[in-house]
C-alpha cells in the first residue's frame, strides 16, 4: 500500500501531508525521516530526477521541482517502480497546475488548483490528453487506483 | 497578520518569504466560509476560502462534527453557482468532508442531476462524488447511469465510473459484479486508461473463478493491450494463472513466451514487470532466466536511479536461488560499489557476495573496506551476513574474511552490528576448523573493550567451551581474567566459570586457574562469590596437577540435554517437600514449534543465541493425568507422547483425537472425545479397539467414560502391553460404542431410555517414530564425535521419484520422528542435493544421530544415504529398518 505523501519546501516546512494507514505517532518520524532525506540527498538534484531509498521493507521515491520536494512511500506491490509512475504523475499534475516549475511562492499561490489538479490528476501524465492544459478531468481516485493497483 | 491572498507579482525578491497562508487560522477561515451563503455569489472569493479550508486540512487540522457540518451544509450552496472552477472545488471539499448518512440525502439530487449532464466533467467528477459518499440502496437508484458511464465515449467519465466500481466492489460487491458485461467491453476500449481501470475490475470481479481468470489472460495475451499499466496488471494475472497451471501440466511452461515477449516492451515498467515475472517463476530453468537476466543487466548502467535500484534488486534475489545466473552481471555491479546511493551500493556489494568466485574475494573485500565506513548499520549487518555466507562457500579464504570481521568489529558500532559480526565469527570458528584459534585471539581481543554485557558474557561462555581445546589454551587466560578485575558483576560471573572451565579442562593450567579463583573469593558480588566457591570446592584437590573427574566436569559444564522451557515447568511445579528435586524426572520431549515461529528458510541459527524454547510441556499434564489412573501406575515413567491423532473428520457428530503414551512395556491410547449435538447426551462410552494387525500387542486394560454430555470432552483410555524394548508396530481399528439419549435443549431435561449406538473411528497405527523423543543437541558436530563411529551403520536407499527434495526430506523426517539440527530440515530452493542432520532418544534412552544425505536427478528419483550413531548398534540397526521398511 501507499503509505505516504509529502511535499516539502526546501526549508523542510511541510507543505502538503496525506498519510494512509500510518499511526498517528508515527508520522512525525516518518516527516522527519523524509525530510532529513531530502536534505541529505536532494542539493544539487535536476528537478524531476527521481532519487530512491528503502528502508526494510518500505520504499520511497522522492524528487524536487523547483522549490519543492516530493516523497512519496509505499511497501509491498507499490515498490520503486510503481512509486516511480506515482510521482511521475503528481510532478505533472502540479506543472500543468503552475504553469511552470514552481518556486514556492507559486505553488503556494496556485495551491487551490494543485489540489484540484492532485484530485483530478492523470489526463495530461497517463497519455490522455485534453484539448486544454488543464480541464480538469478525472481525479484523485484514479490516483488511488493507480496506487491500489500497481 | 492576514497577508493578502493572492498577489500576483511573483518576480521581486523581496517577497521570496511570501506565503498566502501565513497566520492562517481555523476559527477565521469558518467565519469567512460564510461567504457560501451570501445570495450574490462571488465564485473567486469562495474558491479562495475553500483553498483556505484545504489548506489547513492539509496541515493536518481537523473539523468537529460540528464545524465539518456547518461547512459542508454552507458548501451545498454553492452549486447554485454555474463557475465550473468552483463546482470542481465543491466536488473536491464534499469529498473532503466526508458528510454523514443523512447529510448525503441533501446533494444528492443535485449530484444525481449533474450525473447525467451534458458536461463531462460534471458527469465523471459527480459520479465520483456519489459512489464515495453513497451506500447501498442509493446504489441501485443510480446504478443505470453508471453501467451507461462505464460505457460513455468519454474516457475521462468511463473510467470514473470504473474506478467507482473498484471502491465500490470492497462494500457491495452484489451489484459491481452485475456490471461485468460493460466492464468487459471497456476492457477493448481505444483509451489507454480506460483500459487499465476495466482490466483491473474485471479481475477483481472474476478473481475467485480460476477458469474465467485464464481465459481473460488467454485472450489478453494473443492481443494488443495498449496501456502500459495494463499491460504489468496482464503479466501479473499471467503469472497468477502459470502458478495454477503448473501444478497440474507438464512439458513447455504456458505463457513463457507471452512473457519474454514483454522483456522487448517499448515500456520500462512492463520490460521490469517481465523480468521480475520471469525470475520468480517456480523451478525456473537458466535457460528461461537469460533474457530477464540480459535486459536487467542493461539496467543497472542506467542513468536513473530509481531503475538501477529496481534492477539490482531484482538480481539480489536471483541471486539467492541461481547465483551463477548472475555471474554475467558481475562487472556491472561492481561499479555500482561506488553509487551514490547506498541502496543501491549494498545490494550491489551483497549480491557479489554471493555471486563471486574465490579467486575474486579478495579484491571484493577491499571495496567493501572503503564502503563500510560510510553506510549505516542497517546496511552493515547486510553485509556482514553476506560475508559469513562467503566464507563457508569458500573456506580457504577464511583469513582475509576474518581479518575484515575483526577490522569491523573493532569499529563503531550498535549492538545489532556487533552481534552480527560476533555470531559471524562464532560460526566461522565452528564450521572452518582453521579459522578458530585466529577467531577465538580476535574474539578476547573485542572483548576488552566491549560495551555490552550481553556479548561479553557470551563470548566468555564460546571462550569456555573451544578455548580449552587449542594447542595453546594459556593464551587466553590474561584476557579473562581481566573482566575479573574490569568489568560489571554479570561479566565476572561469566570470567569465574569460563576460568573454571579451563582449571577443569586443562590439567597443567588447574593450580593457576586456582590462584586466580580464589582471588575471587573477595568479590564484591554474591553470584561471583558463589561461583568461584563451587568451583573450587569441585573441580579439584587443591589445585593439584590431577585429572578432575568426568562426573564432576559434566556436572558443571555438561549440557543440560533437558529444554529449558520444560526444566522451568518441573521447577514451578516442584511444591517443597522432604523428597528433593530429581531433574531426572524432567522430561525431554522438545515439543514442535507452531509454524510461524520458524526461521526464515536459508537461515542458519544464530551464532551465540540461546537455543529456542518451546511452548510450556504438556508431557508434565499427561504424566500426572496417567498417574492418577490406579490401573497404570505400575507402568512405569512414560517414555513419550505423540501428538493428537485425529481419528474423526471435522465437523462430525463426535469429534475423536487420540494421544498415544509409550511406556517400556506398555502403550496407552487416550482417546479425547466431544460430544457436538446439544440434544444427545451419551453414557458408558468406550472404544472397542481390534488388534488384530497389531500382533505384538495385547489389551491389559481399558477404562471408559460415565457420560458425555454436549460440549464438555472426556477421556476413554485403552492399554496395551508389548515386548520390553522392542519397538513393535501395529494397525488398530476404533469403534465408539455408547447409549444415547435425547435431552431437550432448552430444559436441560434428559429421557430416561437410551439407545445403544455405535459410531466408527479411523485406524490408529503405532510408528517406529513413536518410539523416537525428539531431543535436540546444540552443536551436532561435537554430538557426532562424541559417540563415535564404534555402532555406526551407513547405508544408501532409493526413494524413487518425488515431487521435491522438500518433500522427501520432510517425509524422512517424520519417518524418524527425530529432531532436526541446526535448521537442516529447511530445503534451499532448486537445490540437489541437501544434508539433514537429526537426533533423538531411541526407546531405552538411547542417544541417536543420523545424518541424511540426498541428492536428487532430472527425473526427480531421490537418492539418500543415510548414516547413523547410537550408543547400541541395536539402535542403529532399527533406524535403518525403519527407513527400510518405511
Amino acid at each position: 500500500m501507499i503509505l505516504a505523501v509529502l511535499f516539502a519546501n526546501s526549508e523542510g516546512n511541510i507543505l502538503v501531508e496525506r498519510f494512509n494507514g500510518v499511526p498517528a505517532e508515527e508520522r512525525l518520524h516518518w516527516r522527519s525521516f523524509l525530510v532529513k532525506l531530502g536534505a541529505d540527498n536532494l542539493k544539487g538534484v535536476k528537478n524531476e530526477e527521481l532519487l530512491v531509498a528503502s528502508h526494510k521493507s518500505v520504499y520511497i521515491v522522492y524528487t524536487v521541482l523547483g522549490d519543492v520536494s516530493i516523497f512519496v512511500v509505499g511497501k509491498d506491490e507499490y515498490d520503486e517502480l510503481a512509486l516511480a509512475e506515482v510521482i511521475f504523475a503528481i510532478t505533472s499534475a502540479v506543472k500543468d497546475a503552475c504553469g511552470k516549475i514552481p518556486t514556492e511562492r507559486l505553488f503556494l499561490d496556485k495551491y487551490g488548483k494543485i489540489c484540484l489538479c492532485l484530485d483530478e490528476i492523470v489526463w495530461k501524465t497517463l497519455s490522455y490528453t485534453t484539448k486544454a492544459s488543464f480541464d480538469g478531468h478525472g481525479g484523485q481516485d484514479f490516483f488511488i487506483v493507480i496506487l491500489n493497483i500497481l | 497578520m492576514a497577508q493578502p491572498l493572492v498577489k500576483k507579482d511573483d518576480d521581486r525578491d523581496d517577497e521570496a518569504e511570501y506565503s498566502p497562508f501565513l497566520g492562517i487560522e481555523k476559527g477565521a477561515v469558518l467565519q469567512e466560509a460564510r461567504v457560501f451563503n451570501d445570495p450574490q455569489l462571488d465564485p473567486r472569493r469562495c474558491s479562495q476560502v475553500i483553498t483556505k479550508l484545504l489548506y489547513l486540512l492539509n496541515q493536518g487540522e481537523t473539523f468537529t462534527k460540528i464545524e465539518a457540518t456547518e461547512v459542508f451544509f454552507a458548501v451545498t450552496k454553492l452549486f447554485q453557482s454555474r463557475d465550473i472552477g468552483l463546482r470542481r472545488m465543491v466536488y473536491l471539499m464534499i469529498k473532503e468532508l466526508s458528510p454523514s448518512a443523512d447529510e448525503v440525502i441533501i446533494v444528492t439530487s443535485s449530484l444525481m442531476k449533474d450525473m447525467t449532464s451534458k458536461t463531462d466533467m460534471y458527469r465523471a467528477n459527480a459520479i465520483r462524488v456519489l459512489c464515495r459518499i453513497t451506500d447501498g440502496t442509493l446504489l441501485t437508484q443510480i446504478e443505470r447511469y453508471l453501467k451507461q458511464a462505464i460505457v460513455d465515449k468519454n474516457p475521462v467519465v468511463a473510467s470514473a465510473a470504473l474506478v467507482s466500481g473498484i471502491h465500490l466492489l470492497e462494500t457491495t460487491p452484489e451489484i459491481v459484479k452485475r456490471w461485468s458485461n460493460e466492464v468487459q467491453e471497456a476492457v477493448q476500449s481505444r483509451a489507454a486508461l480506460v483500459q487499465f481501470h476495466a482490466l483491473a475490475l474485471l479481475h477483481q470481479i472474476r478473481q475467485n473463478d480460476r477458469l474465467a481468470v485464464s481465459k481473460l489472460v488467454t485472450s489478453l495475451t494473443r492481443g494488443t493491450v495498449r496501456s502500459p499499466l495494463a499491460q504489468c496488471l496482464l503479466i501479473r494475472y499471467t503469472t497468477q494463472v502459470i502458478r495454477e497451471a503448473a501444478t497440474t501440466q507438464t512439458g513447455d511452461r504456458p505463457f513463457y513466451d507471452f512473457l519474454e515477449s514483454c522483456l522487448r516492451h517499448k515500456a520500462e515498467m512492463v520490460i521490469f514487470e517481465a523480468a521480475r515475472a520471469i525470475t520468480e517463476l517456480n523451478g525456473v530453468t537458466n535457460r528461461e532466466l537469460t533474457p530477464a537476466i540480459t535486459v536487467l543487466q542493461l539496467f543497472l548502467s542506467s542513468s536513473k536511479p530509481v531503475l538501477r535500484f529496481a534492477a539490482v534488486r531484482t538480481l539480489n534475489k536471483v541471486a539467492m536461488t541461481h547465483p551463477m545466473a548472475v555471474t554475467n552481471c558481475n562487472i556491472d555491479m561492481e561499479s555500482l560499489i561506488s553509487d551514490q546511493n547506498r541502496s543501491i551500493a549494498t545490494l550491489a556489494i551483497t549480491t557479489l557476495l554471493k555471486t563471486g568466485n574465490e579467486s575474486s574475494v579478495d579484491r571484493l573485500m577491499k571495496q567493501i573496506t572503503n564502503f563500510m565506513s560510510d553506510i549505516a548499520d542497517e546496511f552493515k549487518i547486510v553485509v556482514v551476513e553476506a560475508i559469513r555466507s562467503l566464507c563457508l562457500k569458500f573456506p580457504l579464504k577464511y583469513r582475509s574474511l576474518m581479518n575484515f570481521l575483526s577490522n569491523i568489529l573493532r569499529e563503531e558500532g550498535g549492538f545489532e552490528y556487533k552481534k552480527a559480526i560476533v555470531d559471524s565469527i562464532v560460526i566461522l570458528i565452528r564450521d572452518i576448523p582453521d579459522a578458530k584459534e585466529n577467531g577465538l585471539l580476535h574474539l578476547c581481543e573485542f572483548i576488552e573493550d566491549c560495551e555490552f554485557t550481553y556479548l561479553s558474557t557470551q563470548i566468555l561462555h564460546f571462550l569456555g567451551t573451544e578455548g580449552p581445546k587449542t594447542s595453546d589454551p594459556s593464551k587466553y587466560i590474561r584476557y579473562i581474567y581481566n573482566r575479573v578485575h574490569l568489568e560489571n558483576a554479570t561479566v565476572r560471573a561469566a570470567a569465574v566459570s569460563t576460568l573454571a572451565k579451563f582449571g577443569a579442562m586443562v590439567d597443567a593450567l588447574k593450580p593457576r586457574v586456582f590462584v586466580l579463583l580464589r582471588r575471587c573469593l573477595y568479590d564484591g558480588d554474591d553470584e561471583v562469590r558463589d561461583r568461584a566457591t563451587l568451583y573450587l570446592n569441585t573441580v579439584g584437590s587443591d589445585g593439584e596437577v590431577i585429572e578432575t573427574d568426568k562426573v564432576v566436569k559434566d556436572f558443571l559444564f555438561g549440557s543440560l540435554d533437558i529444554p529449558l522451557a520444560n526444566i522451568e515447568t518441573s521447577l514451578k511445579n516442584y511444591e517443597p517437600a522432604e523428597q528433593p528435586f530429581d531433574i531426572n524426572s524432567v522430561p525431554k520431549e522438545v515439543k514442535t514449534q507452531p509454524l510461524a515461529e520458524k526461521k526464515a528458510p536459508g537461515k542458519k541459527p544464530a551464532g551465540l543465541g540461546a537455543p529456542p524454547s518451546g511452548p510450556p510441556s504438556t508431557v508434565d499434564a499427561y504424566e500426572k493425568l496417567l498417574s492418577s489412573i490406579p490401573e497404570f501406575s505400575d507402568f512405569g515413567k512414560l517414555f513419550k507422547s505423540s501428538a493428537p491423532v485425529e481419528l474423526t473428520e471435522a465437523e462430525t457428530e463426535y469429534a475423536v483425537n487420540v494421544v498415544k503414551h509409550i511406556f517400556d512395556r506398555h502403550v496407552v491410547f487416550q482417546y479425547n472425545c466431544t460430544n457436538t449435538i446439544p440434544e444427545q447426551l451419551l453414557e458408558n462410552v468406550t472404544v472397542i479397539v481390534d488388534a488384530s494387525e497389531a500382533e505384538e500387542f495385547a489389551e491389559v486394560a481399558s477404562k471408559p467414560l460415565r457420560s458425555l454430555p454436549y460440549d464438555s470432552p472426556g477421556q476413554i483410555f485403552g492399554a496395551f502391553e508389548k515386548p520390553e524394548g522392542v519397538p513393535a508396530v501395529g494397525k488398530f481399528s476404533n469403534m465408539l460404542r455408547f447409549i444415547v439419549k435425547e435431552v431437550d435443549p432448552t430444559t436441560g431435561d434428559v429421557e430416561d431410555d437410551g439407545v445403544e449406538d455405535e459410531y466408527q473411528l479411523e485406524d490408529l497405527e503405532v510408528v517406529a517414530a513413536d518410539y523416537v523423543m525428539k531431543v535436540g543437541v546444540s552443536n551436532f558436530r561435537n554430538a557426532w564425535e562424541s559417540i563415535g563411529p564404534d555402532f555406526e551403520r551407513v547405508d544408501e536407499y532409493g526413494l524413487g521419484p518425488r515431487e521435491s527434495l522438500a518433500e522427501a526430506v520432510s517425509a524422512v523426517i517424520s519417518l524418524l520422528g527425530m529432531q532436526p539440527c541446526e535448521g537442516t530440515e529447511v530445503v534451499a530452493n532448486n537445490s540437489r542435493s541437501h544434508t539433514c542432520l537429526l537426533s533423538g532418544v531411541f526407546i531405552g534412552n538411547v542417544k541417536v544421530l543420523v545424518r541424511l544425505q540426498f541428492g536428487i536427478d532430472g527425473p526427480k528419483e531421490v537418492a539418500m544415504k543415510l548414516a547413523v550413531r547410537s550408543e547400541d548398534d541395536n539402535v542403529s540397526d532399527m533406524i535403518h529398518e525403519i527407513v527400510a521398511s518405511g
